[in-house]
């Protein structure tokens, strides 16, 4: 078995996909896109039917942590992108991987203040909150993983899957934000 | 590869960072109706951003990069309108 070789311009010499691989990108990505989805849309259903539920939950969410943290997010995303075209990939997944754990850090930190008081009430929408919130931060440290992983010997092909899943995570989260953090 | 007809990263990378600020300003400073309206077209923007100056997969196939920018924008929107509601 050959072992694969870090280059600068691992991307710029292979397709981005091959073999049935770009399908099964597309799938991965629009099944994470249709899950928070559908979860996301309940969470706004139960903000418009309990308004003061959601005013109480608003109270204890820490909006500028969660600023640092989207903007942790997408900076690694952008090593992500920038690993995905060709540009060393090694140092730039392991950028997009530290990010990675950084948000994951911010999120805990978050938690730490919210927890103690969000237990205490009793509202769907915290259960949904921790569902979402946790579901994506779950995802978030799984492939940050994987981009550290892949950091260790990348290859075009495994560079440009896990770029893209890590996008479609960064997605997720930019819709996350608007439901139930600016909301 | 990057193609010259790509936005070049670190303007993407900007773009987004300015439009995550303007949003978080938003939510603070804006009434229901205008916070609505503003934070469902920046949130939009920071998704069709991230898809078209990001993901890579989306030269493969432009209906479904198409198709995802739209899904996401629609629940962008569904997220503005029920703040210009209900506050």
């Amino acid at each position: 078995m050959n072992a694969p070789t870090p280059t600068a311009s691992l991307a710029a010499s292979r397709p981005v996909a091959e073999g049935g691989m770009e399908l099964l990108l597309w799938i991965l990505v629009w099944s994470e896109l249709v899950v928070f989805g559908a979860l996301l849309g309940a969470f706004m259903i139960l903000g418009l039917l309990d308004p003061p539920a959601l005013a109480r939950l608003h109270a204890q969410l820490d909006l500028p942590l969660a600023g640092v943290a989207t903007a942790t997010l997408l900076g690694s995303g952008f090593f992500a992108a920038r690993a995905a075209f060709g540009r060393q990939p090694r140092w730039n997944l392991a950028a997009a991987g530290s990010g990675g754990l950084a948000f994951v850090a911010l999120k805990l930190v978050a938690y730490s203040h919210e927890i103690p008081t969000l237990a205490a009430m009793e509202s769907r929408l915290v259960e949904l909150y921790f569902l979402i919130t946790g579901f994506h931060l779950a995802h978030v440290l799984f492939v940050a993983a994987i981009l550290l992983a892949v950091a260790w010997r990348p290859t075009a092909l495994r560079v440009a899957t896990v770029a893209t899943i890590w996008h479609a995570v960064d997605l997720v989260w930019l819709l996350i934000l608007p439901v139930i953090y600016l909301g | 590869m990057h193609s010259s007809r790509d936005i070049p990263l670190p303007l993407v990378l900007g773009a987004l960072l300015l439009a995550t600020g303007l949003g978080l300003l938003a939510s603070t400073l804006l009434s229901p109706l205008p916070r609505g309206f503003a934070i469902a077209a920046l949130s939009g923007i920071k998704a069709a951003l991230l898809v078209i100056g990001f993901m890579r997969l989306q030269r493969e196939s432009t209906m479904l990069a198409g198709a995802l920018v739209t899904y996401a924008v629609l629940l962008s929107a569904l997220a503005g309108l029920r703040i210009a509601l209900a506050g």
